[in-house]
């Protein structure tokens, strides 16, 4: 198997895009594109694209997104494919690149993720999200992904006593690191006590899925992301020294979250990093900064744990004691995490590797994780019912 | 008393499922039969959602996870104002979710008074 890099990357700001869905792709693509020295074109040798999106079709109502993508950058004739995995759409199509590079079909790809969900209101794009959940057992009776995170959060609170304030340190934190990063979807930092122990409180951080606030859930964002691979054997051809994709794991759960057999477990998570790791010769202890999907603050702390960072129900101590901080023992979401930074479905999974590349090339700015070596990744989709983790590393200097 | 909710039980092998599956967790059977499920179940875990999907007329809505005497775990809405881990249902079948031209039905979970 041939080994693979990253040696290009590109995101939009998050936000509201205000452009057409395939424009906002093209942006990340064409910063990845120029950051890696490819030039469109006749010979620009870039074999393979895939585009990561959710709701392409059910909220921008376009299909074929890849193939268009490519028309669009003149990067005919590459081969093409649009990938649907839910939130997780991104790190599969990182995925499917590395595979296509490592069997030898392909030496260079490009990946982009992207999202366009302001588009439609509120409650449509909380429809939208939902369907991916079990159709008759959850979806059908208005469950959403709130929904089962509150419960999740519930369970998660009374087993290992998690304060309703460790899930707003979370938030506290990852809006604290979006400052420092430029293209975050929110700029302002929460004070703690005005959104948990202050007398209105609950006026400013309202309940949206007891006992979930809204400072414990993600925003709804558009943008995109993207990233050039290339084989290492050819990587000379490109500006940068590449960032080596040292392991990538996956692994699915039950559909129905009801169903599962420990109801505070997140056994993909576990399962898909113990592959990853595995496939990197790694250990937890070697990573020096992650990227985990906080969509909902418990899902950091939980994440964090079944990731190997902390023992099971101690990951709220963690948080507390700022290990999870830039300058910590393992800094966590230093993007800003999905939290701050902000979640476009199909852009998330490759914003969180754009983000770890950044950090392990130096170039993170004010959110610098000073000496980052290894990072990792943890793509969430649907409930956890399938989860990507991705391992970066930087090569010896 | 049974409600007109199933359970799907392997012919093969016994092993309960709900939601249905198509082939047996546990031995691979690909018969299944339904099995009416008891009116009893105790709560596990509870939300109240204020921000609600598309579709529905209210301000919000209780939803509960809860267990069954036979084990199986179940998601439904939950009506009782003072949910509590751990608490009595009486499960019920109701309309969940009212569509164009189709009404769904689900579980409803109540306090037992
Ligand atoms: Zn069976």
């Amino acid at each position: 198997m041939r080994e693979v890099g990253i040696v290009g990357v590109g995101h939009t700001k998050f936000g509201k895009s205000g452009v057409p869905f395939g424009h906002l792709l093209s942006l990340a693509a064409v910063e990845a594109l120029d950051d890696a020295g490819i030039i469109p074109g006749e010979g620009h040798g870039v074999d393979q694209v895939i585009v990561a999106s959710m709701g392409a079709g059910m909220i921008n109502r376009q299909h074929g997104v890849a193939s268009a993508l490519v028309d669009s950058l003149n990067l005919r004739p590459a081969m093409a494919e649009t990938v649907e995995n839910g939130p997780a759409s991104g790190a599969s199509a990182v995925k499917l690149a590395f595979m296509a590079i490592a069997s030898g079909m392909a030496d260079v790809a490009l990946v982009v993720g992207g999202e366009m969900m302001r588009v439609v209101s509120g409650w449509e794009a909380t429809d939208f999200v939902a369907t991916m959940l079990h159709p008759e057992a959850e979806y059908n009776y208005g469950l959403t992904l709130p929904a089962l995170a509150g419960m999740f959060t519930r369970l998660c609170m009374e087993k290992y006593g998690i304060a309703e304030t460790d899930l707003a340190r979370v938030a506290v934190k990852n809006h604290a690191n979006a400052m420092h990063n430029p293209v975050a979807h929110i700029q302002l930092v929460p004070d703690l006590a005005a959104i948990t122990t202050d007398e209105d409180a609950l006026i400013i951080n309202p309940y949206v899925a007891e006992p979930l606030h809204v400072y414990d859930v993600c925003p709804v964002s558009d943008g995109s992301a993207a990233l050039v691979l290339c084989a290492l054997d050819i990587a000379a051809r490109f500006k940068h020294k590449p960032i080596k994709i040292a392991g990538i794991g996956q692994a699915t759960d039950t559909h129905a979250v009801a169903e599962r057999a420990v109801p505070t477990d997140l056994l993909a998570v576990r399962l898909a990093a113990a592959k990853a790791y595995a496939m990197a010769g790694l250990q937890p202890e070697d990573v020096d900064v992650a990227e985990l999907h906080d969509a909902f603050a418990i899902l950091e702390i939980v994440e964090a744990e079944e990731v190997g960072f902390f023992p099971r129900g101690q990951g709220h101590l963690a948080v507390r004691s700022g290990a999870t901080e830039i300058g910590g023992k393992i800094p966590i979401n230093t993007s800003g995490g999905l939290k701050a930074k902000g979640h476009p479905l199909g852009a998330t999974g490759v914003s969180q590797l754009v983000e770890l590349t950044r950090q392990l090339r130096g170039e993170a700015g004010g959110r610098q994780v000073v000496g980052a070596k290894t990072g990792l990744a943890v793509n969430f989709g649907g409930f956890g019912n399938n989860v990507v983790a991705t391992i970066l590393t930087k090569g010896e200097e | 008393m049974p409600i007109e909710m199933s359970a799907y039980k392997c012919t093969n092998c016994g092993q309960l499922h709900h939601p249905a599956h198509f082939v047996c967790v546990k031995c691979g059977g690909r018969e299944f039969e339904p099995i009416p499920l008891d009116e009893e179940a105790t709560l596990v875990t509870y939300t109240r959602v204020y921000n609600l999907p598309e579709g529905y007329m209210k301000p919000f809505i209780s939803f509960g996870i809860a267990r069954f005497n036979n084990g199986l775990c179940i998601a439904g809405q939950l009506e009782t104002e003072h949910p509590a881990a751990g608490m009595k249902l009486r499960a019920t079948v109701g309309t969940v979710k009212e569509g164009i031209g189709q009404d769904y039905l689900g579980l409803i979970f109540h306090a037992i008074d």
